[in-house]
């Protein structure tokens, strides 16, 4: 019973890694293409699909994280999926005027190498048992240039679609109401950037403990 | 007797150790180690002793009470402490006077001063009923938390870090403001008469049957807070281990039927997941300290916070 479950794990986050994978290369490579063809305006449109796919699908991550699948802690697995989201679907999807910015292309470049090198390492571990150690070294250190460049774009996009999110009432709540709630999104959005300020630096610093931990475990072996 | 005094890395806290009489206690040397570094006052101080090293075992934390002697194996002359900082340290009424007193200052300042002004809202406002009887519900609800604190509970540690000062306070008046800034909102949209009569009833019953938890609380530990655990048992404790976290989730469940805000309803979810958690961890310990073995008393079957589900 035992090992019919772990080898069922195994196959399942086998697929689960490999697909995503497939999402994210293709959100790379259109991201490229549309880049040289078309110019960044055009990124988004391009992309729009595998991107919000795969990136919809890292939430089955904090799930995994909570019945035990994986290893890593729902603590850091939620705020990382959830600010991804909101970026995808809170800025990008429900703000056309933003869609357009070169950030954009900076964004969706950074987030795509990482997870498209995330992903094959996961994979390769479940599918095969192992990781050849470039790989692993690039999984433990491509966040330190892509973390940088990925959250300062993330910044930026909901920093610069501020205007937009105040002319539209678009998911805010007004009073009076029965149940006595407002909601304003535009400060929501206002939180989410303060919440970077602290946030980033911790994540920051919480891979930069991973990438040590990781990375002197393979030498020992 | 000798005591040599080092940090969790092994490097020595005092140099040359510390001199004492052979009958003193661990108080004693934690009187000896403030007098030499004046920042580590007693409460300051966790000392326990070393652990081989590569063990798991938890390391055994020294009682203040307890003689040095005690500690030493056989009539050995010195001995080996492990010292660590525990950081600026506050008592705890003095931490739950000031989470409490945010609250109870902030809820009154969005009822009495024109606030809502800064948040654009020009028209005047007219006061509900249901907003002045949940103003009085409140401040009634911290002061009892503030006197509680000061006149009823004994607390099994006398301090905590300055730390937690900061995080609590930040949790509590956020909270009240948040609660506050709906309640007495100019649009705010009142319940039925019937319905905010039964919430604040049924709130108010609670707070009294919570303020009686209290003092049965109180009554389990001698009065300098020593005395260990015991079962808590008599009027709703028969029935919960933690009634007194019962008694408070549902007085804020009566408070949030009377008012309907979101805010309340948010609140009371935090609250009662953050209590949930205290209730298993102490469930779980008087469980396992009153197993009915070697003549320990078997602890009763009973609710751990939320009857009739947990």
């Amino acid at each position: 019973m035992a090992t019919l479950f772990a080898a069922l794990r195994r196959l399942y986050l086998s697929i689960y890694n490999w697909t995503v994978f497939i999402g994210w290369f293709q959100v790379l490579f259109l991201a490229l293409k549309s880049l040289k063809e078309s110019g960044h305006e055009h990124v988004y449109n391009a992309v729009e699909k595998p991107l919000l796919l795969a990136q919809s699908a890292a939430a089955l991550e904090i799930l995994h994280g909570l019945i035990g699948l994986v290893r890593s802690p729902v603590s850091s697995t939620l705020p990382q999926v959830g600010s991804r989201l909101y970026l995808t679907w809170g800025i990008l999807w429900s703000f056309p005027e933003i869609r357009t910015h070169i950030l954009v292309s900076s964004l969706v470049i950074s987030w795509s190498i990482t997870e498209i090198i995330r992903y094959s390492f996961f994979g390769m571990k479940e599918a095969f048992g192992f990781a050849p150690s470039w790989h692993l070294w690039l999984r433990y250190s491509s966040f330190l240039v892509l973390y940088p460049t990925g959250i300062s774009s993330e910044v930026g996009l909901v920093y610069f679609a501020l205007p937009y999110i105040k002319g539209s009432e678009k998911y805010s709540v007004r009073m009076p109401n029965k149940w006595n709630f407002s909601l304003d999104y535009f400060y929501l959005a206002i939180l989410a950037l303060g919440f970077y300020v602290p946030g980033s630096p911790h994540l920051y610093r919480y891979m930069l403990a991973q990438r040590k931990r990781a990375l002197s475990k393979s030498k020992k072996e | 007797m000798k005591v040599t005094l080092v940090s969790r890395s092994g490097r020595e806290v005092i140099k040359g150790g510390l001199e004492l009489h052979d009958s003193a206690t661990v108080a004693d040397l934690q009187e000896a180690i403030h007098k030499r570094t004046k920042k580590f006052y007693p409460s300051r101080q966790r000392l326990t002793l070393p652990v081989p090293p590569g063990s798991k075992e938890r390391p055994v934390v020294l009682n203040y009470k307890k003689g040095l002697k005690d500690y030493c194996d056989g009539n050995q002359n010195n001995i080996t402490v492990v010292f660590k900082d525990l950081g600026p340290q506050v008592s705890y009424p003095t931490l739950f006077f000031f989470e409490y007193l945010g609250p109870l200052i902030l809820y009154p300042t969005f009822y009495y001063f024109p606030v809502y002004q800064f948040f654009g809202y020009k028209v005047e406002r007219v006061i509900h009923p249901v907003q002045t009887y949940a103003l009085y519900y409140w401040c009634f609800h911290y002061f009892k938390r503030i006197m509680e604190t000061f006149f009823i509970h004994r607390f099994s540690h006398a301090t905590s870090p300055l730390s937690n000062v900061f995080r609590n306070c930040a949790y509590y008046w956020t909270f009240g403001a948040y609660i506050a800034y709906y309640v007495n909102h100019p649009l705010y949209t009142p319940v039925s008469d019937l319905q905010m009569k039964i919430g604040f009833g049924f709130g108010l019953i609670c707070q009294l049957a919570n303020f009686y938890c209290h003092i049965i609380l109180k009554n389990l530990r001698s009065p300098d807070g020593s005395g260990g655990y015991q079962i808590p048992s008599g009027f709703l404790f028969n029935i919960v281990t933690c009634a007194n976290y019962t008694t408070e989730i549902y007085q804020w469940l009566g408070f949030n039927i009377a008012t309907q805000t979101v805010a309340g309803y948010v609140f009371l979810v935090v609250a009662t997941s953050i209590m949930t958690n205290w209730a298993l961890a102490k469930h779980r310990r008087l469980k396992k300290l009153f197993d009915g073995k070697e003549g320990r008393p078997k602890y009763p079957r009973r609710w751990v916070i939320l009857p009739p589900f947990l």
